[in-house]
């Protein structure tokens, strides 16, 4: 069983007092395990299929063809014309289709053409269309579920390099720790955004979606990872001139046991406090690249490209604007909210001048 | 000149004009054309002055260079292609031609006069017309439409009217072309056009300074010879006779001698930013250069052409002002305010939605809407299957690819219906084109049917279909065009549902030009640069030899080792031993009836080998003006590519403060959306 110190209980009881960050984090944590639910709630298929007395769920299952339903076609079948089609019979047969009826990628053109339309509880586009007739809240949705997603694990990434990185300069010192403060000073003049453009751009397509987006976070992590290092470097100077690592070390303990048992718990407070931060920040470079156009493989769904959308069509469509920039604001400021109220829950004075 | 197109994707010209698709981002647009220098030798009397000048570093600091010399050694060294005759050696039973009774172009309406606000997306990189970076969206403007070609083919008629050539005429070999220079003819800075610019132009072209292997390769190629009779007259020879050797002569546009006698090494660096003298009607002045910002061009006062028939009615506007403006949707707010004059409205977003016939401006007459259909060989849009690649090889994978293509939604959904498909990828040449070729409907039956012969007979989870060894059905489709991406993804979720995937990659421009010049692609979106010109090309796309390093054995069977062969326009990798003696025989022959059967049959062939899914064309453009800018009654010429191509249009003054007073005031005038059908292509 984990057992927190009285010191980090202390610091989540001070957390748990900031109220806004506190709601802030309890809303991003709800839709957060709403997002991972997504396909339950917003997607094309049907969540129960009742067909002739057998019961399909064909959510997370292989795709189940028109034919199955008495169709002619042997691509997947239409659930929501599945669902007109028996509520016209009106016999056993039903279908429960999610909250909302569309996934992101198909064109749904209501009336023939594909143009945005606007929002409408009728066709269940509770946000509009997108230019190619896209339903906007299931492109929001898996947009933002793929931006948060891919944020977090950049920022798991950017720590693991930046920490070990770090610390070991801070810890070894000497050669080592000149020799990569050159290096790191020379790869964080390289600009961080011509870079990933330049070198997502050689990628080759012929590798799947998951796979790009993977590389794209290869890339981005690759170029992010140094501004980590200065701030673990000073801290682990400063834990290790202490006097308990000296003691730790005349007890005979290891490098590996110091830096993770005694240095690394002690410098935690300033690795927290930044991480939302590296977050917000790692949302804002990908819906950027997005938005110009480098960033996740068309037709993956996505805040940038909504926003690009939205401010070519600024006049003629204006819901796609509005909800991708709500959308994004809502989600970078729960999480500067939070990054905030961590701050200052770590801070060891509790009146501060910051305040 | 036009016709001489270099191995290029269609990258689409002229910003705001910008053409049918909206293919705004793609700025290289290597559309070529010709010009020419001016006369040295002729002009004794001016060498003392050059001489003097040229003592002078010029203004640009560039140190003082003349290539007098060289060109005059470079003539002499090869006779068999410079020769210097007299004007008894002209052949006496010439048939000379000038095609003055062709109807004038224009309207007698037009009045001269007032400024035409345009917009830029980028400022053109270099004012030169050839070498690196020239061939942006802005050369449109200082070359293709500016300048006078020697003869220039009537926008209705498709025959020629003079232009710098009084007269001409053609030799019975049907390969040589004889030239009678109009003596009015001069360069914006009033020097005289000659016969010396024609053959300087050819040094020019030939020369390895001026960094454009494209026009290196085709003026040493395609001609065998330039005659010099006298200063106004001269004759020029094509490699082989054809049933337009009068275009490849008379589309030349000749280049003014004087203005680049310091073409040299640095040719790049020098004439970087030097406003060449121009045959046409506007010039650019230096002062009206600012970089990165605006340029502008000037109506010449006194232009020499200025009375001539087919001209006088055109290039009205006194000046042609530029502002860069980047984003499309702020030039179009621009538009909107009237900073701009005009904005394309090809993309039917803009038609319907985004300046729809009920905006208040339209309304109130403020603002015209005009539609015009033109004829003239279309920009084949479509997918380029290399079937060099794996699966893509196989004959059936093909044919389901052609039925697994729903171009028919994209027209209908997309373009709204205003689009129609594509038959061939030759399409707009007269009877050259296939009159029968239909190209082949989206089918999920006939695509799955195709796909089983294939070995792909299983649906994976995701419903693409699998082979017995569970490869899937799964293919890379790119594109250089970001502004299409959206017909993609269509394209992209109907194959789908025939069981086939497309992976989409959008690359800008450079970029998916390197990839398929390489050969890397397995499908690729595109579309060819097409002018106004009579003959399909076959050769660059279809012949084996541009395929393949040695494609076939001695026997005519495939050798088992050749090579893909990269840089060239074969984009599908197609060899055929039945098609190469076609190409052969269509180059050669000069019999018009035997060309247009072997075209058809190559169309056939082509078609047979389902390598390239036909998309779609525009058989119109449409335009949005304020009022005061106006248009003939036809509003433009049958074989026009755009509104402001032919420069038809004027701009009446007095209407645009009649219009800008009404529009504080809230006066309305009639409203106008104009059809202009007269040329609508019957069989669409």
């Amino acid at each position: 069983m984990l057992q927190f110190n009285p010191q980090t209980l202390k610091k989540l009881r001070r957390f748990r007092e900031i109220k806004r960050g506190y709601y802030s984090f309890m809303i991003l944590v709800v839709m957060l395990v709403i997002l991972s639910l997504g396909e339950l709630l917003v997607n094309s298929r049907a969540l129960i299929v009742k067909y002739e007395g057998d019961l399909y769920f064909p959510t997370y299952t292989a795709f189940n063809a028109g034919t199955q339903f008495g169709y002619d076609y042997s691509y997947e079948v239409n659930y929501r014309d599945l669902q007109a089609r028996f509520q016209a019979e009106d016999g056993d047969n039903w279908v429960l289709m999610p909250l909302v009826p569309y996934d992101a990628y198909e064109n749904d053109a209501s009336d023939g053409v594909f143009k945005p339309n606007p929002p409408s509880t009728e066709t269940q586009h509770y946000l509009g269309t997108d230019t190619t007739s896209r339903d906007i809240l299931a492109r929001l949705f898996y947009g933002t579920r793929t931006a948060l997603l891919f944020a977090m694990v950049f920022t798991a990434w950017v720590y693991l390099i930046g920490i070990s990185v770090g610390c070991a300069m801070g810890y070894f010192g000497g050669v080592f720790d000149l020799l990569f403060q050159r290096v790191i000073e020379i790869w964080s003049n390289i600009p961080f955004l011509y870079m990933v453009i330049i070198v997502f751009s050689v990628v080759p397509s012929s590798l799947s979606i998951p796979s790009r987006i993977g590389i794209l976070l290869f890339v981005m992590v690759l170029f992010s990872w140094t501004g980590m290092t200065y701030n673990m470097r000073t801290e682990t100077y400063k834990e290790k001139s202490r006097d308990y690592v000296a003691a730790a070390r005349v007890i005979g303990a290891s490098d590996t046991r110091i830096i993770f048992r005694h240095i690394l718990p002690n410098v935690l407070s300033t690795l927290v406090t930044f991480m939302p931060f590296v977050v917000v920040s790692a949302i804002a470079a990908i819906t950027a690249l997005d938005f110009l156009g480098f960033g996740l493989p068309a037709p993956t769904p996505s805040l940038g490209e909504l926003l690009k959308q939205g401010t070519a069509n600024l006049r003629t469509a204006p819901w796609i604007v509005s909800s991708a920039f709500t959308a994004l604001v809502v989600l970078l400021t729960l999480v500067t909210f939070i990054g905030e109220a961590v701050r200052e829950s770590f801070d060891p004075k509790k009146f501060t001048v910051y305040r | 000149m036009n016709r001489l197109t270099p191995k290029n994707l269609l990258f689409i010209a002229k910003d705001i004009d910008m053409s049918c698709f909206g293919l705004r981002g793609s700025r290289p647009a290597l559309l070529l054309t010709g010009l020419l220098t001016l006369g040295l030798v002729a002009c004794g009397g001016n060498d003392g002055d050059s001489n003097a000048k040229g003592a002078n570093a010029s203004s640009d600091g560039f140190a003082p260079h003349d290539n007098r010399a060289e060109v005059q050694a470079y003539y002499e060294a090869d006779p068999e292609f410079f020769s210097f005759k007299t004007i008894a050696d002209l052949p006496a039973d010439l048939n000379w031609e000038n095609g003055s009774e062709l109807p004038e172009m224009g309207s007698p309406k037009a009045k001269k006069g007032g400024t035409q606000y345009l917009a830029l997306q980028d400022f053109p990189r270099t004012l030169r017309t050839i070498g690196p970076d020239s061939n942006g969206s802005f050369r449109a403007w200082i070359l293709d439409d500016l300048e006078i070609r020697t003869a220039m083919r009537h926008q209705d008629e498709f025959e020629f009217v003079p232009g710098i050539a009084n007269e001409w005429a053609i030799a019975d070999d049907n390969r040589t072309v004889y030239v009678r220079i109009d003596p009015q003819a001069r360069f914006s800075d009033g020097e005289a056009i000659t016969t010396d610019d024609y053959f300087f132009s050819f040094w020019f072209w030939r020369s390895p300074y001026i960094t454009a292997p494209w026009y290196n390769n085709f003026f040493s190629t395609s001609y065998t010879n330039i005659s010099r009779y006298d200063d106004h007259t001269f004759s020029i020879t094509t490699v082989a006779a054809k049933p337009d050797t009068d275009a490849r002569v008379l589309e030349l546009m000749p280049l003014p001698e004087h203005f680049f006698r310091e073409v040299g090494e640095d040719f790049v660096e020098r004439y970087q930013w030097r406003s060449k003298p121009t045959t046409g009607a506007y010039i650019v002045r230096q002062e009206d250069i600012k970089k990165g910002r605006s340029i502008a061009m000037s109506r010449i006062d006194n232009w020499w052409a200025k009375d001539k028939k087919h001209y006088r009615y055109r290039f009205n506007p006194d000046r042609l002002q530029f502002t860069v403006i980047r984003d499309t949707e702020k030039i179009f707010e621009a538009f909107r305010r009237g900073d701009i004059d005009q904005y394309t409205l090809n993309l039917a977003e803009y038609w319907y939605e985004k300046l729809p016939d009920s905006a208040p401006d339209v309304q109130a007459g403020y603002i015209q809407k005009s539609i015009f259909y033109n004829q003239r060989p279309r920009s084949n849009f479509g997918l380029w299957i290399n079937t060099a690649r794996p699966l893509l090889d196989d004959l059936d994978i093909r044919l389901g690819i052609n039925y697994a293509t729903n171009w028919q939604l994209v027209i209908d959904k997309y373009f709204r219906g205003d689009y129609s498909r594509l038959n061939s990828a030759q399409h707009g040449f007269g009877e050259f084109s296939h009159p029968t070729l239909t190209s082949r409907e989206y089918d999920i039956d006939k695509a799955l049917e195709h796909f089983a012969k294939a070995g792909f007979t299983q649906r994976g989870p995701d419903g693409i279909l699998v082979n017995e060894t569970g490869e899937r059905l799964s293919f890379t489709l790119s594109t250089g065009y970001l502004t299409m991406k959206d017909i993609l993804t269509i394209l992209k979720e109907e194959a789908a549902k025939a069981g086939v995937e497309f992976r989409i990659e959008l690359l800008d421009g450079t970029a998916s030009w390197k990839k398929v010049q390489e050969k890397q692609h397995d499908i690729h979106f595109a579309a060819f640069g097409v002018f106004l010109e009579m003959l399909p090309r076959f050769w660059e796309h279809y012949s084996s030899e541009n395929a393949y390093e040695n494609a076939f054995l001695e026997d005519g069977s495939i050798n088992p080792e050749r090579k893909i062969k990269v840089q060239t326009n074969n984009l599908e990798s197609y060899a055929n031993p039945e098609m190469d003696p076609m190409i052969v025989r269509f180059r050669e022959s000069d019999d018009k009836e035997e060309m247009i059967a072997l075209s058809h049959k190559m169309q056939e062939l082509h078609f047979d080998n389902a390598s390239f899914v036909p998309g779609f064309y525009s058989g119109f453009y449409r335009i949005a003006s304020w009022r005061w800018i106006r248009y003939p009654e036809f509003f433009n010429h049958k074989h026009s590519s755009n509104a402001g191509q032919l420069f038809v249009h004027w701009i009446d003054t007095e209407m645009k403060e009649e219009t800008l007073e009404a529009r504080k005031s809230g006066k309305a005038f009639e409203p106008e959306i104009n059809i202009y059908d007269q040329w609508l292509e019957k069989a669409d």
